[in-house]
């Protein structure tokens, strides 16, 4: 009991300053992903959005426009499960983010503008 | 005219009324003729009662010479007896109100009718008894009346065991009673009651105690003195309501007022021992009157032990009350005489209807099984209300009557000091501790026993059901409305009770008892003081403040009116709820030494150790210490000694023929001699 | 009272003292672990004047996971109710914000089917630091970032985006 008390003081004081200070060690949290634009062909998008078990990735409806379309992120229904990043490691990074919380629903849906159609073909991430 | 007149009215009305009720019994309106001619009997025997306590003692009255009874038919009414035949009357009216709506017409109902009066008229007369041999006759009249009371429905299970555990116990009873009369009149020399009251001095110390420990076992068996009571809840539950209401309510209460007038009038010790014993008999007697209650689920057993512990309470109000005059104590001594008679009075106002209320579930639920029960608030709402004030009643709890005579009792024993022997009044004080428990008992059993059957959820299909029409409630309310009239009328009361306290003891307590305003003293000014009137004002009031602050202090703006939280349940089943025997676990836990538990578990098969294979088998026993412990042996101590005796009647008829030839021969031998 | 209004007021009486009430619709139980170290030494809710509390009628946050199986309406809707207003409803983890189960005949799915949330909360589980952030959104004590992140990142540059 003693030295619990002793081991304790010497530690010092492990309680976060979050949020009066930012917490350093947030970075290595899990959390949902962030995606590069520049290589997500609609092709790889429906990969993704076919990879991702809880329907986060949707792509969104092409009306044939020159941008060629967006992949629809859904932040609230990420598990941060990796599945997107393994299916196309080269389209998805981490994006470090941990203060997620929303006051309304919609908030929460992110438009993910794809590659433009008529660059399908050459380029590589 | 004489308080006699009015018992004489009511004996003749209660005549009347066995006659109709043997001869138009089978019908209704014979019926509602011999329950209004019994109402008319009861009014008689209250007016006659309520006078003779301000009367005082009348004269004996002798009727006829004739020798079949012994003697003369001796009366007297007397005060002491007067609250006893208030209260006999009381519940005599309150009966007849309540019998026509119970009972079916039927011959059944017709003999039933017949005896129940005629034990009426023997109850009278053992209260108006002026002579000893008229007292032991109207006694066992009494007796054997009740016997046949209890019977009414003779082939339901358990119905001839009571009966006959009552009349065995009846005649034990009696017995003693004899012995002890028997020995008072002849050592006095006198036969009818005031005469030996008159020169019980003459009797010797030693013979007043002797009678008195007779009387006091006696008398113990009708009044249910531990261990003398285990006719008490195996006779209540299988009478008729109205029946076992009237056997707890007035005939062991006639077990009381004869240990009263052993101890007041006939035989009044003069050593403290023998209140002692009656005290100590008395404590232990509610001590486990009512923790064998807790212990029971038919209600009327339950309220049969509840009785039990009542008349625990009032007998060690009279033996205190003897230890005190013994003492020299005289105030107390009368005070204490008239705590145990309110409570006598209270006691069957409230037991009576609280046994009426049973019968009334009795018939409207189908059971008298309190775990088949619940919810009877919202299908009974009337005779849950005045259940809920006959329980209120009895757990003296203020401001009802119950509170103020158990009040009175403490405060007689608190000044246990005021005796000047330390050890009696260590033993006093014991006394009033156990009461104390007793108490703290009763209101955790009778909030057992009016929230299991009447709060809740019906926990089956017929209390679901239960209907309150075509049940008897005005013989109820009477009584519900006498509670609260003793209690609120408590100065009244305790006027009158102290001008019989003048006729038994000669001590005017009443400036002691009453000053003036409103207020009880007992009996000493430096030492307590409560006045039940002011208490219910104030009761009241104090109700009312909660509701005037909230009238005040609404919010204005607009609010919500949810649900109360419940923890999210989300349908509540009746099998969640406390039932009988859990709410008394904890005392069965504490007290197990003397219940003695058993359980037995059996299921179906034991192929499943999770118990899914079927239903599980439980049983919970208490076992009944008194009859296994006591009369069992005594019993089997009285075959032990027939056995020894049966050779001499074997049946063998050359056997017969040897006694005919031997007692002939010693008639000759005598003859000779 | 504007929607502004009632943060305001809800920021000026619970920012400093909120009693929460968590609720568990069905959930997996992680989400519950997560609430549960907000008490521990590390994150330690209780400098913050943020209490746990068992009793809706002294809560004013409703902190609910799971995706509110349909058994357990009635219990939800009367914790809900039991807690006098103001409240506040926050939604916690993927499954409470419709992620992981669809509506069928077992579950709703989402907790906005039975009870209306005020704040949600991404995440499987959240970790304690995004509860942190959460219910100081919820009281009006830290802003909303969630709003402002893209969530892409450049195609050549590997470094963190995002909120810091």
């Amino acid at each position: 009991m003693t030295l619990w008390f002793v081991r304790g003081l010497r530690r010092g004081v492990v309680t976060t300053r979050y949020p009066a200070r930012p917490e350093e060690s947030a970075r290595f949290l899990p959390g949902p992903p962030a995606f590069r634009p520049g290589a997500l062909t609609r092709e790889t998008a429906g990969r993704l959005a076919g990879a991702c078990p809880s329907g986060a990735l949707r792509l969104a409806e092409s009306e044939g426009q020159a941008d060629g379309g967006a992949l629809l992120f859904d932040v609230g229904r990420c598990t941060a499960c990796g599945r997107c990043a393994a299916e196309a490691p080269q389209a998805v990074t981490s994006s470090g983010a941990f203060e997620l919380a929303a006051t309304s629903r919609s908030v929460l849906i992110k438009e993910i503008p794809l590659r433009g159609r008529n660059d399908d073909t050459g380029r590589t991430a | 005219m004489t308080p006699l007149d009015c018992f004489y009215i009511a004996a003749g009305a209660w005549g009347a009324a066995a006659l109709a009720g043997l001869l138009t019994g089978r019908s209704g309106g014979g019926l509602r003729a011999c329950c209004a001619l019994s109402a008319l009997g009861g009014a008689a025997a209250a007016a006659g009662g309520g006078w003779s306590l301000l009367y005082g003692n009348t004269p004996v009255v002798s009727l006829g010479t004739a020798t079949v009874t012994g003697g003369p038919l001796q009366l007297q009414a007397t005060s002491l007896a007067g609250v006893f035949a208030a209260l006999l009357g009381f519940v005599a009216v309150a009966i007849a109100c309540y019998a026509p709506r119970y009972h079916e017409p039927s011959p059944g109902t017709a003999v039933y009718l017949a005896a129940y009066n005629v034990a009426l008229i023997g109850c009278l007369a053992v209260l108006a008894a002026g002579g000893m041999v008229t007292f032991l006759v109207a006694w066992e009249t009494m007796s054997l009346a009740c016997y046949l009371l209890i019977l009414r429905h003779p082939r339901d299970r358990g119905v001839a065991r009571g009966a006959f555990w009552f009349l065995a116990l009846s005649e034990a009873g009696f017995l003693l009673v004899v012995a002890a009369f028997v020995i008072l009149s002849s050592k006095t020399g006198y036969t009818t009651l005031s005469g030996i009251a008159a020169h019980a001095g003459t009797a010797g110390g030693g013979w007043r105690a002797a009678a008195f420990l007779l009387a006091l076992c006696g008398f113990g068996f009708k009044a249910g003195l531990v261990p003398l009571h285990v006719w008490l809840p195996e006779a209540h539950p299988v009478a008729p309501a109205d029946g076992s209401a009237f056997l707890s309510g007035v005939v062991v209460k006639l077990g009381v007022y004869g240990i009263a007038l052993f101890a007041f009038r006939l035989a009044p010790p003069s050593g403290t021992w023998p209140g002692l014993v009656a005290m100590g008999g008395g404590a232990v007697t509610a001590a486990i009157g009512i923790l064998y209650a807790m212990a029971e689920r038919d209600i009327k057993r339950f309220l049969a032990y509840s009785t039990i512990e009542n008349a625990g309470i009032i007998v060690t109000a009279f033996g205190a009350a003897m230890i005190f005059h013994a003492s020299g104590q005289q105030a107390l001594w009368a005070l204490l005489l008239i705590a145990g008679i309110y409570h006598v009075a209270n006691h069957g106002c409230y037991k009576t209807l609280l046994f009426l209320e049973a019968g009334v579930t009795e018939h409207a639920a189908g059971t008298r099984d309190m775990d088949r029960l619940g919810g009877l608030v919202h299908r009974l709402p009337r005779s849950a209300v005045i259940a809920f004030v006959g329980t209120l009643g009895i757990a003296a709890l203020p401001p009802l009557n119950g509170f103020v005579s158990e009040w009175l009792i403490f405060q007689g024993l608190f000044q246990g000091f005021r005796t000047g022997s330390h050890l009696t009044g260590i033993l006093i004080v014991l006394a009033a501790g156990i009461l104390g428990l007793t108490g703290g008992l009763a209101i955790y059993a009778f909030v057992r026993g009016f929230g299991i059957p009447y709060l809740g959820m019906p926990r089956t299909r017929s209390a679901a059901v239960a209907s309150e029409k075509g049940q008897p409630v005005l013989g109820p309310a009477l009584l519900a409305v006498a509670c609260v009239a003793l209690s609120v009328g408590a100065p009244v009361v305790l006027f009158a009770l102290s001008r019989t306290a003048r006729t038994v003891t000669g001590v005017t307590l009443g400036p002691l008892l009453l000053p003036g305003n409103l207020t009880v003293i007992p009996a000493h000014t430096d030492f307590a003081a409560f006045s039940p009137t002011y208490l219910t004002v104030f009761l009241v009031c104090a109700l009312a403040v909660p509701l005037l602050i909230y009238l005040a202090g609404r919010p204005r703006a607009g609010s919500t009116t949810v649900p109360v939280w419940d923890g999210g349940i989300v349908a509540f089943r009746p099998r969640m709820q406390y039932s009988a025997m859990t709410f008394s676990a904890p005392t069965r836990v504490t007290f197990d030494a003397l219940y003695r538990p058993s359980v037995s578990v059996s299921r179906l098969s034991h192929d499943d150790p999770a118990g899914r294979s079927g239903p599980v088998h439980y049983e919970a026993r208490v076992t009944p210490v008194f009859q296994r412990y006591l009369y069992r042996p005594l019993v089997h101590a009285l075959e032990w000694l027939a056995d020894l005796v049966r050779p001499v009647q074997s049946g063998d008829v050359n056997l017969y023929l040897l006694y005919v030839f031997a007692v002939i021969l010693l008639a000759y031998l005598l003859g000779a001699v | 009272m504007t929607p502004e209004e009632l943060r305001e007021t809800i920021a000026r009486q619970f920012g400093r003292s909120l009693h929460i009430r968590t609720l568990d619709t069905g959930s997996c139980a992680v989400c519950e672990q997560e609430i549960r170290l907000l008490a521990a030494p590390h994150y330690d809710l209780h400098r913050l004047g943020f209490f746990f509390t068992p009793a809706p009628r002294h809560a004013d946050l409703l902190l609910v996971t799971g995706p509110m199986i349909r058994a357990f309406e009635v219990a939800a809707r009367k914790t809900y109710d039991a807690m006098p207003g103001p409240k506040i409803v926050v939604a916690v983890g993927a499954c409470a914000l419709g992620g992981v189960y669809p509506d069928d005949p077992f579950t709703y799915g989402t907790v906005d089917a039975v009870l209306p949330v005020d704040v949600w909360i991404p995440g499987c589980p959240p970790s304690p630091l995004a509860l942190l952030h959460g219910l100081g959104v919820a009281v009006g004590r830290l802003t909303e970032k969630v709003r402002d992140l893209p969530f892409t990142a450049e195609d050549d540059d590997e470094r963190i985006r995002g909120a810091r």
